[in-house]
């Protein structure tokens, strides 16, 4: 037993540098490192299965410039050099011609760098720091078709300065995220509605298991409204411990952070606070439009859920506009596509994007809206919804 | 803003409260350690397994209004027999090994168990709600205190004085403290010390699940929750000295009292204060504040 | 170190320095990445395996080694050797300070104060924005001119690393090196033979943390890119399993686990979710069938050929 395990392992390593060897006429490869285990995989799964049923739309209709799209997915859980690893080794194991992929903000810096080293484009689906597009740590071989902590901190600044309240108090993980989307939403209030005065921030640390503490220190400050960027399992822990305190019902409540996902919903069940504002890359019922009814439609057969997430556009939105782009360019060469990529407007899952070629960001914006329960759907969703275009927003 | 002697009471409530919801956690980890000298580093995958337990058994029962009851009840039990599966089966063979071995196990159990429960739950979010008798909150010096983490408060000590009790008058308890003094000498008195460690292991990981039922309508159940406790809990247990379980109800306390105090003085630094802590403890009292020297050879 | 390993040994290195000449780019990447950790592991060992002291809190020195030299490089335009070297002082005068507080504990009190020091590096690293990034990290960090290739960074990888482990046998073979291992046998004991147990283990603490530095600073470099992640627990976590898996009372176990966790994952990722399941199982199998690790194994299995003979 113990001579086979052994023999069968040493045999793998012999035998593994023959197989590197490769072929003929290959596909356009792509990879896709995300984050697909632990608890970003919520997230993570549907975006990868966006990109993947863009990927089989495509080839079913015949792949671009005669050639199909090989997408190779791979978990790189959440740390920035678990991504770094794996798409090297996508890069040199199995010579990919594009990077898409990571989810969280450091991943996006991560394999932002990666790309520039060994010159391969890199269009980030759901990294949000918007450092990553910015100089010094812009160059040319990096895009992102998500929204960023400028656009998003902004949007929400909007929607909160169209509410009749003065006093305001933020709750943030504090990292790389939470901090530039609150500072964000702090630069712009003041800016929309200088009367406003922010008289708490909570930091608590990313991850935190128990908020009560910072609840109560919030509240004791008392603002007329929140501004809250947790996310994910951090929003819902968040607001199951909230709840009893009854923030929800005294104040005003504009959470960042996609907490009118599905995921979110869901994840927080009975808990959900209803009444507060917040936002989600998509939302299956909202708009009414043709294109966007068969968008949900074709998620639906595609993962085979009765709703489904949000978070698929995203991965679906960065292949579309790396594929649109190789169209354009008529080539699969790197700096072409760079050049075709610049510039480009596709039709996302969101409406008419545009890929600025100043600072190779989308022109993503958001839905937002009021959790509310509706008689239609076992659980509350975003109504009345808005989507709140990042076009104005980005400079 | 100024801090008041009402919203100060508060905040020592809610870091006691803090420190109940650690202690539920981290006591079945200070007893495995203190009885047979395993560092279980599955001790938050239990806890994770619980809170899902809990979750299965609310769906199970969903129409009945004691469900959360029933599931608190029946989660721990569920997770408690698995986890003596696990001890008779395969943690057993381990034992007179090095303590090294035992640690390398019990980190491959997060391992297997974290993706188990991958593979049976999917990466969802799950979530538990307070029963009806909870929800809601009181009110103290003015400010809302929820019902569920009075609930919590008492909770804590009860467990810590049922576990007492247990120990100090039980026959089982007192088999159990021999076996943790002198397992060789017991043994020769006839004992079966091994099928008392199954029996320790048992309500160790009972204890693990229990936390993750009580914890679990105040947290998202979600792959990575065994990560986010067991530093935490290591911490206390070791803070509170090893194998001191009155010693791990202090070290809880003085985490969560720390933790909501701190943050008023020092708002950023949360991030530091359970490692300052121990590092502080450790440098004055290196077996920990109520812990005895190791012995040198188990 | 017997003629037949010392032969055995120089075979592997001469393989390994040609593989930019018969594999793949994709080996060279491999190969750097395993010859880093190696080095990392290797350093880990000399305190786990020859001194018996069980380390939580590795990535410490890993990331402190990692930060300095990307530091250096980027804001003070230091050339990448010295930044090199300077990572590895810079983790040795940190294992001196932390290891000065670790080692006046034992066991599984001296792991978790080790756990909560790295821990505080990992914190500043996270939180020092202005320093160090924060958890944007640092990015940027370009091989210098004369190592302009990924296979001349290997070459000079498989340098550092060969002088290391020729630098650490040598500790290891040495009075010293006999010493730490008394000492893992039993303290109790070396202390009443008039041996100052915690200078010799402050000492093996330091080095330990000059070589772990060092593995830091090639992977920033390797990297181009460093983050507070390389100082987290987790990070730990995984040098530790690496000597583990290898085989801890070996010298070279832990290089030949990190060789094999580095690769197996890589295999499996690509054709399953649940790594994390498979590398359990592993060490399950290796915990009631091969207790001595690989190395351990293989060498047990050498001495028994070599005892039918």
């Amino acid at each position: 037993m113990k001579r086979l395990l052994l023999s069968l392992a040493v045999c793998m390593m012999i035998v593994a540098p023959v197989l590197s060897a490769h072929g003929a006429e290959k596909p356009i490869t792509v990879g896709f490192p995300m984050y697909l285990s632990g608890g970003g995989a919520v997230f993570g799964k549907p975006s990868s299965q966006g990109a993947m049923m863009y990927v089989k739309e495509v080839n079913d209709a015949g792949g671009v410039l005669g050639r199909k799209i090989e997408l190779i997915v791979r978990d790189c859980s959440g740390s920035p050099e678990e991504a770094t690893r794996v798409a090297k080794e996508l890069i040199n194991k199995n010579n990919i011609d594009f990077l898409v992929g990571g989810l969280t903000g450091s991943q996006g810096f991560a394999l932002s760098e990666v790309a520039k080293q060994e010159k391969i484009l890199y269009i980030a689906p759901i990294s949000k720091p918007a450092e990553i597009c910015e100089p010094p740590k812009l160059h040319k071989y990096v895009f992102r078709a998500a929204a960023n902590t400028k656009t998003e901190g902004r949007s929400a600044a909007v929607l909160m300065s169209k509410l009749p309240i003065t006093r305001i108090a933020t709750i943030s993980p504090d990292y790389s995220y939470g901090q530039g989307v609150t500072a964000a939403f702090v630069e712009r209030i003041k800016k929309l509605k200088p009367e406003v005065e922010i008289v708490h921030q909570a930091w608590p640390k990313l991850g935190e298991t128990d908020y009560t503490p910072f609840i109560t220190v919030l509240m004791a400050s008392k603002p007329e409204a929140v501004f809250c960027s947790l996310w994910g399992g951090h929003f819902i822990t968040f607001t199951k411990q909230a709840k009893d305190y009854g923030l929800f019902e005294k104040f005003k409540f504009v959470s960042a952070g996609e907490g009118g996902c599905i995921e979110s919903i869901k994840g927080a069940g009975d808990d959900m606070p209803l009444g507060i504002i917040s936002n989600a890359y998509d939302t299956f019922y909202y708009p009414d439009t043709d294109w966007h009814k068969d968008w949900v439609a074709r998620c639906k057969a595609y993962t085979g859920e009765e709703y489904p997430s949000s978070w698929m556009g995203t991965g679906y939105d960065a292949m579309k506009f790396l594929v649109e782009a190789i169209k354009k360019a008529g080539s699969t060469d790197t700096d072409k596509v760079i050049q075709a990529l610049e510039g480009l407007i596709i039709d996302s899952t969101a409406g008419k994007l545009t890929m600025r070629a100043k600072d190779h960001q989308a022109t993503r914006g958001q839905y937002w809206g009021t959790v509310a329960k509706v008689a239609e759907y076992p659980f509350p969703i975003l109504q009345p919804v808005e989507y709140i275009p990042a076009d104005d927003l980005m400079d | 803003m100024s801090y008041d002697l009402p919203f100060i009471t508060i905040q020592i409530l809610t870091g006691l409260t803090n420190a109940m919801f650690i202690f539920l956690i981290a006591s079945g980890l200070s007893v495995i350690f203190g009885v047979q000298g395993i560092i279980n580093f599955a001790h938050g995958s239990f806890y994770m397994l619980g809170a899902y337990m809990t979750h299965q058994c609310v769906s199970l029962f969903i129409h009945s209004p004691h469900r959360f009851w029933a599931a608190v009840v029946l989660a721990p039990v569920v997770v408690a027999l698995f986890g003596g599966l696990i001890e008779r089966f395969l943690l057993r063979r381990l034992y007179g090994r090095e303590e090294l071995t035992q640690l390398l196990f019990t980190y491959a159990l997060v391992l297997i168990l974290g993706d188990v429960i991958r593979i049976f739950w999917g990466i969802e979010q799950f979530s538990v709600s307070r029963p009806p008798v909870l929800k809601g909150a009181v009110e103290i010096f003015g400010q809302f205190f929820p019902k569920y983490n009075i609930f919590i408060l008492i909770m804590g000590p009860c467990v810590a004085f049922l576990f007492w009790f247990f120990m100090l008058r039980t026959r089982w308890g007192r088999m159990i403290r021999a076996a943790a003094q002198d397992r060789e000498t017991l043994n020769a008195l006839g004992v079966n010390v091994n099928r008392l460690f199954t029996v320790v292991f048992i309500l160790g990981t009972w204890l693990a699940a229990l936390g993750g039922a009580l914890v679990a309508p105040a947290t998202s159940i979600k792959p990575g929750m065994d990560i986010d406790v067991i530093i935490t809990a290591f911490v206390v247990v070791v803070i509170g000295g090893l194998g001191s379980f009155w010693g791990t109800f202090l070290g809880s306390i003085i985490v969560g009292i720390v933790y909501s105090l701190g943050i008023l003085v020092f708002p950023r630094l949360s991030i530091v204060f359970i490692y300052v802590i121990m590092i502080l403890v450790l440098i004055i009292r290196p077996w920990g504040l109520l812990g005895r020297p190791l012995t040198l050879e188990r | 170190m017997t003629k037949i390993e010392k032969w055995t040994v120089l075979a592997i290195l001469i393989i390994i320095a040609l593989i930019p000449v018969y594999g793949s780019r994709f080996f060279v990447f491999l190969f750097t990445d395993i010859l880093i950790f190696g080095l990392f592991a290797l350093s880990l060992n000399l305190l786990l395996g020859y001194t018996g002291l069980v380390s939580f809190g590795h990535a410490a020195y890993f990331g402190i080694g990692a930060y300095t030299c990307a530091l250096l490089i980027k804001k003070a335009g230091i050339d990448f050797m010295l930044s090199l070297l300077a990572a590895g002082l810079f983790g040795a005068v940190g294992a001196l300070l932390i290891g000065f507080f670790c080692v006046r504990l034992t066991k599984i009190y001296f792991a978790m104060l080790t756990l909560a020091f790295s821990q505080i590096i990992w914190a500043i690293a996270f939180k020092w924005n202005a320093l160090t990034g924060g958890d944007n990290g640092i990015m940027g960090i370009d091989f210098p001119p004369y190592l302009d290739s990924k296979v001349k960074f290997f070459y000079f990888v498989l340098v550092v690393f060969t002088t290391s482990l020729i630098i650490l046998r040598t500790i290891v073979n040495s009075p010293f090196g006999r010493v730490l291992v008394a000492i893992r046998e039993n303290p109790a004991r070396t202390e009443f033979i008039g041996i100052n147990v915690k200078r010799f283990q402050l000492l093996a603490f330091i080095i330990s943390g000059f070589f772990a530095s060092v593995s830091g600073g090639l992977f920033c470099m390797f990297n181009h890119s460093v983050f507070p992640s390389f100082c987290n627990w987790s990070m730990s976590a995984e040098v530790l399993i690496m000597a583990l898996l290898g085989g801890i009372y070996n010298f070279f176990g832990p290089v030949i686990g990190a060789g094999l966790l580095l690769y197996l994952r890589m295999e499996s990722t690509s054709f399953t979710a649940y790594w994390p399941l498979i590398l359990g199982t592993i060490l399950c199998l290796l915990l009631f069938f091969f207790p001595g690790g690989i190395a351990g194994f293989v060498q047990d299995r050498f001495q028994k050929w070599r005892a039918a003979k």
